[in-house]
């Protein structure tokens, strides 16, 4: 049996594990977990809706399968002796086959006054569920709020902590809030919408400092473009009160115990197209990984990758090679996006494009953004722009080759779930790309004409086939009520959601007999 | 009227809508809608055109032999019936029991369905037996028996829905497939609260009313909500549903608390479903599910709404997620505590006319009659009793409808098929490998009142006997069993199937009794059905029939003895599972067999129109209905017609993996334009069947019909590469 040693138990991993068991029932692998949490797997993703109040911190549980792997919680991995191929925790040295290092990420914390050493009360990053039950916990006191950070879990944790009533002020360092998602023109409109949710934003803004007293933050010193102001004007400065400040700049892959290891990393640990390190029997996955595309720090990344990996381990000799599939398990990891990875020849490195989904979770601000987006459309790309800042909406299409390459939504959530499902499925779009601005499948309600204006050919009854001109013709053989027609013509006989349109032509005919009239069906 | 009009029902679908049929003597038969709770007084354009079926000017009256020129000739009966049972007989002698098949239908009555099962387990005592069924109820069906212990299409009355505040239908299209049930849709969309999930913005979608202009509403119309997944994703849908009403705190605790068991599991498993993910995933706005769930859960009564209903239909069944995909329906019925309660519940819309007694009577591969396991010791023993055979002479299991398909006259399959109100070249998925299979028998033969395009294979065709013309039971899609009556004299020559397996069975030498009486044959399925999950021993056809003459409330399944009500209305105390809670099961979204692709790149979904029913055998003969709908069409989005190259009305190809189709493209702003829809009645190039995938469901081996990957050209292009 292959002893398979998992580091890591958060989403990643533990969906890691899932789908390895779901592809070994003959038990050949023998499973271990190691997480550093004491929790139970948990859904990452949904802490900045815990921060909003929108979901309870209890309910972030995710499946995970204690029966099929030995599962140690709290136990963090200090060492790896790749020569002798046993990880080392705290209390335990534990022997490997195969090692997959899923450990995931930790917050980063800006080098600046006041943040270095342990963070003063009152000042968290937003990774952890412990994290997010500290920030929640202390919303109950808080009235002033800063967040660093103007990404993605910055402007969620932002509009979450202004929907619990607290006054928000978010400092940004580039220019545009969102900058790897969103080009200037879209990032205004968001800084535009924001505002209006009584979220202030400081851009292109630097985080001078955090004060402190008594070991709790009073206020965040920035110096850049404030609120409302024009990244043209010279930078203002101001010492922002906050009692409660939320750290959202970034994220650092957790590869330390692999570096120190001996096992290349760069921003993360390196890996092949096969996810392997460089050393063959480890293997990394998810945030702590560097694969030759580049982290996109997006979960739907980290979970292909799982499902990759598991296929690729679980595989016997004699299956299929390497990298083809039935397209419908790549579905299985919620992205239907990695379906195109696996069309490519197998021996290719799999392209990331697809899981790059970008989705904000906020109430009242919709943001998504995929593929090529944040203006870095390339040559032979065609970029279309529908820039509507007075109601909220910046749209813009990426297009190549007669295909949706990349989209960029925001206030217009509809559409952007339109996009992303052609975006991610490849599907035909239309000749003229300036048609995908509309939503294609919302049908005009119908054209509120009377029964005069309705063509003799326009069915009535559909269930029956029944046109109006057959009703005006049995009107002039006679009919006088609805169940005149009914029995001339067998309109309104079926679901009886055209008497009222029989009662109209008989009307504008001027021959409907109410008093006598017996409806059969109502 | 001259001679008493005839208390009957429509011969089409599971609705059996109320009609009463007059037979003047020298007129031709007239039939009139009347009340009836499930139509109400209402008929479609099928039901008042069925006479037409009867009087078909290519009916069949006289048995048909592929004679020594390779044509179908005319025979007696007696040759026939022979040249059948012979063939049969030597077949079994040569390759064993097993060499001989049955296919059965859903149009069948109840008596016909059981004594088509008795006949291929106690006289033909082959395994090979399913039906068409599998087409249509079989993942409803695995999945209401593993979550809630029993499948009833609707287990409470249809006339229950129209006091909901929310009804959301999965994949039912229901104003075409069943015009008259729309009136028991009023109340909710009149309340707002109808919810429509289906690709298309189809004539049920509609209802959900006009969409409020310049408003980004995420398909919410006056009368309700209209989610258009990408095809295939419907499970997703439903993944986000629950994900909402048990994180926003929507569920129904107590219910959970007392009438479940796998809440945590089931938590667990949605948690990874959040909204926008789903919208990712299956192109639903994340406004449109939240909105939907909140829906829901107002309508529930735990939020003191007057109810809420979860329907699903053949557009989320048929998929090879089928059965996963009606779990988590149920599963978010429970989460809102609908199942079990009166004004609330979850439900599958039965299609085929007999849909739901066709799958309770042991037509099905893996059951005997009363819904009972062929695995089952107990159950063996009392069929056998019943049936006067040996319970160890009772075959085991067989195999799924596809499966079996795909055995026919293959090394160790079947040699010879039996076929029972189906026509499999039209109505079974990859049609044109279908056809090859049946080809390849030693011997085909079709029961049918037509010459369909399965009868014109056959090497035998017996001409039998339909719906005014024979006395039965049928069961509606409500679980309420009722009477077919005769109106009019069969043509000569024409045979009820009761009678043919009768004399096949004596041609065959069996000691088995097989009655032709319809009464008769009902008492001993009521007596078979006796303890079983769909038990009918309480009923007969003189009580139904005394019911019925003074309008009593009709009678539900189970009837479990003479005197019993019936059971419009189930699990209200209970559900008939072991520790008697309904079972939460965690179920994941994999997605379509196929994904589209760069030489496939547009999913094709395929439905019914009103004015033809399953395979169009009867309808097309129609000439009322074949003239409003004559033949099929491509319906396709004018962006897609645009960028490919199909101007509305040109003939255009849909070629798959599997084969290739051509129709007329029609023009519709219904549809995404990522899709293409279209009907499957027709036969021939436009057989859209040709071209759909028959993976299978894993669980309830449900073809998945629904969706597939296709390239669209304009005809006449495709060689041009």
């Amino acid at each position: 049996m292959t002893q398979l040693v998992v580091v890591g138990n958060g989403m990643v991993g533990s969906r890691f594990v899932e789908e390895v068991a779901a592809r070994d029932p003959e038990q050949r692998f023998d499973i271990t977990v190691l997480g550093a949490e004491p929790y139970r797997p948990y859904n990452r993703v949904l802490l900045s809706e815990v921060v909003a109040g929108k979901v309870d911190l209890l309910g972030l549980e995710l499946p995970h399968d204690d029966e099929r792997a030995r599962v140690h919680r709290g136990q963090e991995v200090v060492a790896i002796d790749r020569r002798r191929r046993r990880v080392r925790t705290e209390t335990a040295s534990i022997p490997y086959d195969v090692l997959v290092l899923a450990t995931g990420a930790a917050a980063r914390v800006p080098e600046v006054p006041g943040l270095d050493g342990d963070l003063p009360a009152g000042v968290h990053p937003l990774r952890t569920l412990d994290d997010a039950r500290e920030i929640v916990a202390a919303t109950a006191n808080a009235s002033r709020a800063v967040v660093v950070g103007g990404g993605v879990l910055g402007l969620e944790v932002a509009c979450g902590l202004a929907g619990r009533g607290l006054a928000v002020t978010l400092v940004h360092g580039g220019t545009g809030l969102m900058d790897r998602q969103l080009a200037s023109g879209a990032g205004q409109v968001v800084e535009a919408s924001l505002a209006g949710l009584g979220v202030d934003c400081w851009t292109a803004a630097r985080t001078l400092g955090v004060q402190a007293r008594q070991g709790r933050v009073v206020s965040v010193a920035v110096q850049g473009c404030p609120p409302g102001g024009r990244g043209t004007d010279a930078p203002a400065a101001a010492d922002l009160p906050a009692d409660l400040v939320v750290l959202a700049t970034g994220t650092v892959p957790a590869g330390s115990v692999a570096a120190a290891a001996g096992l290349a990393t760069a921003r993360g640990i390196r890996v092949g197209a096969d996810l392997a390190t460089t050393d063959p029997a480890v293997y990394a996955i998810g945030d702590c990984a560097e694969p030759p595309e580049g982290a996109s720090g997006l979960i739907a990344q980290g979970w292909e990758q799982a499902r990759r990996l598991a296929i690729d381990l679980t595989r016997s000799r004699t299956d299929e090679p390497a990298g083809r599939g039935r397209p419908s398990l790549a579905v299985r990891v919620g992205s239907v996006m990695a379906a195109r990875e696996m069309r490519g020849p197998a021996d290719a490195a799999p392209a990331v494009s697809g899981t790059d989904v970008v989705t904000l979770k906020a109430r009242g601000l919709d943001v998504v953004a995929m593929g090529v987006c944040g203006g870095r459309a390339g040559p032979g790309e065609r970029v279309l722009r529908l820039d509507d800042p007075a109601a909220g909406r910046h749209v813009e299409v990426v297009v190549a080759q007669g295909q949706l390459v990349g989209a960029t939504c925001v206030g217009a959530p509809d559409l952007a779930a339109d996009l992303v499902a052609t975006y991610t499925r490849r599907t035909p779009i239309p000749s003229d790309p300036s048609m995908l601005f509309l939503r294609p499948v919302q049908p005009s309600p119908a054209v509120a004409t009377g029964p005069e204006q309705m063509p003799a050919r326009a069915t009535v009854c559909s269930c029956n086939s029944v046109s109006k001109g057959e009703i005006v013709d049995c009107v002039h053989a006679g009919a006088r009520t609805v169940a005149d027609v009914a029995r001339g013509t067998r309109a309104t006989t079926g679901c009886g959601s055209c008497t009222a349109t029989v009662c109209g032509l008989l009307d504008w005919l001027g021959v409907n007999d109410k008093e006598n009239a017996d409806v059969t069906v109502g | 009227m001259s001679a008493p009009a005839v208390a009957s029902h429509c011969p089409y679908c599971a609705l059996q809508c109320g009609m009463a049929i007059s037979a003047a003597p020298g007129r031709a038969l007239e039939v009139e809608p009347r009340a009836f709770p499930t139509n109400r007084g209402g008929m479609c354009q099928k039901g008042w055109t069925s006479p037409a079926v009867l009087t078909a000017p290519d009916r069949l009256t006289t048995p048909l032999l592929r004679g020594a020129t390779g044509a179908l000739e005319e025979v007696t009966w007696d040759v026939a019936l022979d040249h059948v049972a012979g063939t049969l007989q030597r077949l079994q002698v040569e390759h064993g029991r097993d060499a001989v098949a049955v296919f059965g239908g859903g149009g069948l009555t109840n008596e016909k369905a059981y004594m088509l099962g008795k006949f291929a387990r106690a006289v033909l005592r082959t395994s090979r037996i399913d039906y068409n069924g599998r087409f249509c109820m079989s993942s409803a069906a695995a999945a209401a028996n593993a979550s809630l212990g029993l499948d009833r299409g609707l287990p409470f009355p249809l006339t229950d829905l129209g006091g909901a505040d929310a009804v959301v239908l999965l994949g039912s299209n229901l104003a075409e497939t069943m015009p008259p049930a729309v009136q028991h849709l009023a109340g909710v969309r009149e309340r707002g609260g109808l919810v429509v999930v289906d690709p298309r913005r189809s004539a049920t979608a509609a209802l959900t009313g006009e969409l409020t202009p310049g408003v980004d509403g995420g398909g919410r119309g006056s009368d309700g909500v209209h989610l258009q997944p990408v095809p295939g994703t419907d499970l997703a849908v439903l993944l986000g549903l629950t994900h909402i009403v048990l994180m926003e705190g929507l569920a129904d605790a107590d219910y959970l608390a007392t009438r479940t068991t796998g809440v945590s599991d089931l938590r667990r498993s949605v948690v990874a479903w959040w909204p926008e993910r789903v919208a990712a995933v299956t192109g639903v706005p994340v406004n449109a599910l939240r909105r939907t769930a909140r829906l829901l859960a107002a309508a529930a009564p735990a939020h003191g709404g007057r109810g809420a209903y979860v329907l699903t239909g053949r557009g989320v069944e048929q998929s090879v997620q089928g059965t996963a995909t009606v779990t988590a329906a149920i599963n978010l019925a429970l989460v809102l505590g609908l199942v079990g309660r009166v004004g609330s519940g979850y439900g599958a819309i039965t299609g085929q006319g007999n849909g739901q007694g066709g799958r309770e009577h042991g037509q099905k591969s893996d059951q005997l009659p009363g819904y009972r396991s062929v695995t089952d010791p107990a159950a063996r023993r009392h069929v056998a009793g019943v049936w006067g055979i040996d319970p160890d002479d009772l075959p085991g299991p067989g195999v799924p409808a596809v499966q079996l398909l795909r055995e026919l006259g293959t090394a160790g399959g079947p040699r010879a098929l039996l076929v029972h109100g189906s026509n499999l070249l039209i109505s079974a998925p990859d049609a044109t490998a279908v056809e090859e299979r049946l080809r390849s028998l030693d011997l085909l033969v079709v029961c049918d009142v037509v010459p369909s395009e399965t009868a014109r294979i056959a090497d035998v065709v017996l001409p039998v006997t339909q719906w005014a013309e024979e006395e039965g039971t049928m069961t509606s899609l409500e679980g309420r069993v009722i009477r077919r009556r005769k109106a009019v004299e069969p043509p000569d020559g024409a045979r009820s199937e009761l009678w043919v397996l009768a004399q096949l069975a004596a041609r065959l030498g069996s000691q088995v009794r097989l009655d032709t009486d319809p009464a008769a044959v009902f008492a001993e399925l009521a007596r078979a059905s006796a303890g079983g999950r769909a038990d009918y021993s309480g009923l007969s056809h003189d009580r139904l029939d005394a019911d019925e003459a003074v309008a009593g409330p009709g009678y539900f399944w189970p009837v479990p003895a003479p005197a019993h009500p019936g059971t419009p209305r189930m699990f209200l105390e209970e559900f008939p599972t072991p520790d008697g809670r309904a079972r939460l099961i965690a179920v994941e979204h994999v997605g379509p067999d196929e994904v589209v692709r760069p030489d496939a790149p547009i999913h094709l979904v395929t439905g019914r129109v009103l004015q033809h029913y399953q395979s169009g055998a009867q309808t097309r003969r129609v000439e009322e209905l074949s003239s409003v709908v004559a033949e099929p069409y491509v319906e396709m989005h004018p962006m897609l017609g645009f960028r490919l190259g199909v101007l509305d009305g040109a003939l255009v190809r849909l070629t798959s993996a599997r084969g290739w189709v051509e129709a007329t493209a029609r023009w519709t702003d219904r549809i995404r334009p990522d899709t293409v829809f279209m009907p499957f009645h027709f036969p021939g190039v436009g057989s859209v069947n040709r071209v759909t995938n028959d993976a299978t469901d894993p669980v309830s081996g449900m073809p998945e019909f629904k969706v597939c990957a296709v390239d669209v050209v304009p005809a006449g292009q495709e060689a041009v590469a």
